[in-house]
């Protein structure tokens, strides 16, 4: 059998799978970029407007994701996410089993891994809001919710695109490691069929270019968002 | 601001909810099957996305057996025990050998499969010419002198020699006892793996099942590839392949045992096995 017909959409090619596990690899990374953003922000915020509590807390957190493997990270949520979940049924009076999902924990375990990262991104953005800009905001009497909305978070945005960049292509690669918890994404799916059909090559080859086109793209789409960000800026 | 946190909240909360899986009952007239799904001919998965192979077969004849409703979900090899542990499912049909590591953790069924383990070498590789090719020598108590003498004609050809095997395997344990002090053990994650280093001259020979080597051996693209030297079975390398079960539940355990008694005794085995092999793998007693 030749490679295409392998891989295409025939009677004994493996292209509907390989597609279906691509959209598994785009949902679980977007889930858990936007996660990753939503804490991100908030740890971001911790770290700059929090109290010494709140800031050591914000600082322990990004210090301990960014510091220990994905791959724990994942097994952790997972068998104890768990273990720890079928504790607190038994307790509430259930029987059995109770399970997290597969796609849940393994979105917001890239998720948290990710928000560490991305905290650290908004950071250094709003560390490079020109002062005076927020010095202005306050002089004309902005409130602080006015402020945050008109000047803090397109400003911050407009900084944080190029890193945020990094970071997805970073959440698009972890996703490969989320197949140990049974999440049938590109990576898993590729070793399915290598299994399968005793032609490894053809479908790593496949996987390699299947993630070359999906960072290629939002790589694209990165460069758009940062020209239109940048669209008031005269580049020197 | 607000109205994102909100979201996000919806979001999580909608997570979360999706997670909380149905409790069960144990009455065991539904059963969850954790195979690997990458594992030809032991289970393996179709173009359409199907999983196929002996153990399909055969789990779904044990199920009949057990008058059972049966779910077989595909679960990457290397997290199945924990997974099993945690109770994600039920049983484990994923050409799991018994071994004593193995029976710390988990419990077994009586083995409905068992086939020996031997090497595969590059067919320019001077391990090419392996004495006592395709002889069989029993690792339990009644063989284990004969065996122990053919692992010592062997370990001067081996000596210094890379050895890939999958980690976390008999195979692996049965290399780290009689040859850890001669050879290089590489382990890998996956058996294709090692298939693509052997391939590339990156090590000297792989050690696995049989049932494994001799498709890998038999496909186009591996036509350098043979198989070499001495099979081996029993003792370390495992009594057989059977389910893998939680050790809290022996009424599960009685039932598939007493399933899995009935079709090798009426042939069932035999009869599947040779379709999926193209040899028997019944265990012998």
């Amino acid at each position: 059998m030749s490679y295409f017909e392998l891989m295409g959409f025939g009677p004994r090619g493996w292209g509907l799978l390989l597609l279906q596990a691509t959209l598994m690899t785009i949902a679980v990374s977007s889930v858990a970029f936007l996660l990753g953003s939503v804490l991100g922000a908030l740890i971001a915020w911790a770290r700059i407007e929090g109290n010494r509590a709140l800031r050591f807390a914000a600082e322990a957190y990004t210090t301990v994701l960014r510091g220990i493997p994905d791959l724990l990270v994942i097994f952790l949520l997972y068998f104890g996410g768990s273990a720890a979940m079928t504790a607190v049924a038994h307790a509430l009076g259930a029987q059995g089993f109770v399970g997290v999902n597969a796609f849940a924990s393994g979105a917001i375990a890239v998720g948290i891994i990710s928000g560490a990262y991305q905290s650290e991104i908004f950071r250094g953005a709003f560390g490079a809001i020109a002062r005076g800009e927020l010095e202005a905001a306050r002089a004309v009497g902005m409130s602080r919710r006015l402020l945050f909305r008109r000047i803090v978070v397109p400003q911050t945005l407009r900084f944080a695109i190029p890193g945020l960049g990094n970071v997805w292509q970073l959440a698009l690669k972890e996703s490969a490691l989320i197949s140990v918890v049974g999440l049938t994404e590109i990576l898993r799916q590729a070793q399915v069929g290598a299994g399968s059909t005793r032609q490894p090559f053809a479908f790593f080859i496949t996987a390699a270019a299947l993630y070359l086109v999906l960072s290629s793209i939002s790589g694209w789409g990165f460069q758009k968002a940062e020209a239109f960000g940048m669209r008031g800026v005269r580049r020197a | 601001m607000k109205a994102w946190m909100g979201c996000a909240a919806a979001l999580v909360a909608a997570l979360l909810l999706v997670s909380g899986a149905s409790a069960q009952t144990k009455d065991w007239s539904t059963i969850r099957i954790a195979t690997e799904g990458a594992y030809k001919p032991w289970n393996f998965t179709d173009p359409s996305g199907k999983l196929v192979g002996f153990e399909i077969d055969l789990a779904e004849d044990l199920c009949k057996r057990m008058k059972a409703k049966c779910e077989i979900v595909a679960q990457a090899f290397d997290g199945v025990i924990p997974a099993l542990n945690a109770g994600k499912f039920d049983a484990i049909m994923a050409g799991m050998n018994i071994s004593d590591k193995r029976k710390e953790v988990i419990a077994f069924s009586q083995p409905y499969g068992r086939t020996p383990s031997t090497f595969a070498v590059l067919k320019s590789s001077p391990l090419a010419k392996l004495p006592e090719a395709g002889k069989v020598y029993s690792l339990n108590a009644d063989g284990l002198a004969a065996a122990q003498k053919s692992l010592n004609d062997l370990k001067p050809m081996l000596k210094g020699k890379v050895i890939g095997v999958q980690t976390s395997t008999v195979q692996a344990n049965f290399l780290e006892q009689y040859f850890k002090d001669v050879i290089e053990i590489r382990q890998y994650k996956t058996t294709e793996q090692h298939d693509l280093d052997l391939l590339a001259g990156r090590i000297d020979a792989v050690f696995g099942s049989i049932s494994y080597l001799k498709g890998v051996v038999e496909a186009p693209d591996n036509k350098d590839l043979m198989l070499a030297g001495p099979r081996y079975a029993g003792g370390v390398l495992g009594f057989g392949v059977a389910v893998g079960l939680r050790k809290s539940d022996p009424e599960l355990q009685a039932k598939f045992d007493a399933a899995v008694g009935a079709a090798i005794a009426d042939g069932t085995v035999k009869t599947m096995s040779t379709k999926w092999f193209g040899f028997d793998v019944t265990p012998q007693r």
